[in-house]
């Protein structure tokens, strides 16, 4: 019962923690905006965490630059399990404007596991709702299957 | 013997201890995210919220960090939670008690200092920068607060202490008993000023806006709790929910302890007597405790949560040892004048 319990909670209480890997800042004010009383994100538990031991969801916003690569991986290595990975805006799936240039190294996916891209420049807020909450579901499915 | 054995196990495991504390501490904690967003205009979270982030890191890894020791850090909580426990079977539901003693008021002071020592030893033992900042934040927070409310415990112990002709009351089941026979302190005009200045000290205590300046999850990533994850985490969580419990149910039964002579009134009223009356006026207390705690925590903690922004930490000191323990001391010093 008590795993039924840790499993049913795990899915309602997600808490991010939000990484800015060179990002023009779009996608950030953006991911605040979901937190805000007209989205509110908090209804279905979403939290904002301030340290990555704290989380199970990173969003991983910009466009992966060689400066911030080891940082990026090395905050994600720090979130305990079950974790997912969000990226947010066009940016770190593709590199968008910024591709080909010598000091960005993504996509992202190259280096990690990703488990939900946002895409956009920058996504809508109910776009972003909606990836979470798809991660939020992955997360559940990922504690039953390590059960 | 065994039977005694059985009830104060009893008494730890549910009632006034930890499945008590769990779930109502739990439940206010979560009453005060629903209340807080419904004041920021937001759907807020369901008020189960608290007890599903429980759980989640229940279920979490839990990672230690290299640098930190191993024991210190996974034990610092649960010796938290133990004290905690222990501390909610000192205070009387009304006229129940599970613990009573000559001097409890002593013990539940020192007992009170344990969580805040708990979480400062478990944050300082990972070695983090931020739990060093978040430490010596909790620590002055800690001392402001530890003036006024010894300042309140004292007004309230001699104003009782005078009136049952022992000096100083430091019985908090002799207040309640007090309070229910002639009344709740709260409508007696020279213990207002310590009722205001205990409800001012329910938030720094447990370190609620706008006096979180130890915890500041924007500033210095929850500042002790940085480095931990998982169930230690969840504890961590658990103790702070308790902690609104205990103090929002001292706040209570020391400045309204004559509601349950009006409890006690009704059911005999009623026709009631012996074991049935004992039963319904015991569950009647605890509705009652908790219908009271929410509102206490709604004035210290909801509303002042969605009004106010964080103080600096020399603020929070400053305001704790002029503003609020003056407002103690005029209750002390008209106790002890006799008014």
């Amino acid at each position: 019962m008590f795993q039924k319990l840790i499993e049913e909670s795990t899915g309602k209480s997600p808490w991010l923690f939000h990484i800015n890997a060179g990002s023009c800042n779009g996608c950030d004010i953006e991911l605040v905006s979901v937190l805000t009383p007209r989205y509110d994100a908090e209804r279905l538990g979403f939290k904002l965490a301030g340290s990555p031991r704290h989380a199970d969801i990173v969003v991983v916003t910009g466009p992966i630059t060689a400066q911030s690569l080891p940082r990026v991986l090395r905050s994600i290595e720090q979130v305990p399990e079950p974790r997912c990975i969000v990226t947010m805006g066009s940016c770190p799936q593709s590199g968008n404007v910024f591709r080909g240039s010598y000091s960005i190294c993504g996509p992202l996916s190259k280096y990690v596991h990703v488990d939900v891209d946002v895409a956009g420049c920058t996504p809508k807020p109910e776009a972003v709702i909606d990836g979470l909450a798809l991660a939020a579901r992955i997360l559940q499915e990922k504690r039953r299957a390590k059960k | 013997m065994i039977l005694d054995a059985l009830k104060y196990l009893a008494y730890v495991l549910i009632f006034p201890g930890f499945l008590f504390c769990f779930l109502t501490g739990m439940l206010l904690c979560g009453i005060d995210r629903k209340l807080v967003a419904r004041m920021q205009k937001r759907v807020g979270p369901p008020i189960l919220q608290p007890f599903y982030d429980f759980f989640k890191l229940c279920g979490k890894e839990t990672i230690v960090p290299d640098a930190a020791n191993r024991t210190v850090f996974l034990l610092a909580p649960l010796v938290g939670l133990a004290a905690l426990v222990v501390l909610q079977l000192f205070i009387p539901v009304f006229s129940f008690t599970a613990f009573s003693n000559v001097a409890d008021i002593i013990v539940i002071l020192y007992l009170l200092l344990i969580p805040a020592l708990s979480i400062m030893v478990g944050g300082a033992s990972t070695g983090s920068p931020y739990a060093g900042v978040g430490l010596s934040r909790e620590m002055v927070t800690v001392l402001s607060c530890e003036l006024p409310l010894v300042l309140v415990l004292l007004a309230v112990g001699k104003k009782v202490g005078a009136a049952t002709g022992s000096g100083l009351c430091f019985s908090l089941t002799e207040i309640v008993r007090y309070q229910m026979a002639h009344g709740s302190l709260i409508g007696n005009l020279s213990m207002i000023p310590a009722a205001v200045a205990f409800l001012m000290v329910i938030p720094g205590e447990t370190g609620s806006h706008p006096f979180d300046a130890a915890e500041a999850e924007t500033e210095i990533c929850e500042g002790m709790l940085a480095e931990y994850s998982g169930a230690p985490l969840g504890v961590f969580k658990l103790n702070h929910a308790i902690k609104l419990l205990t103090l929002t149910s001292m706040f209570v039964m020391l400045f309204l302890g004559g509601i349950g002579g009006g409890i006690q009134n009704l059911v005999y009223t009623m026709g009631l007597s012996g074991g049935l009356a004992g039963a319904l006026i015991t569950l009647l207390n605890v509705a009652v405790l908790f219908a009271l705690c929410v509102a206490v925590t709604v004035v210290t903690i909801s509303f002042v949560h969605a009004v106010t922004a964080r103080l600096k930490i020399e603020q929070i000191f400053k305001f704790y040892w002029t503003v609020v323990s003056a407002l103690a001391l005029i209750s002390l010093v008209l106790a002890w004048y006799g008014l």
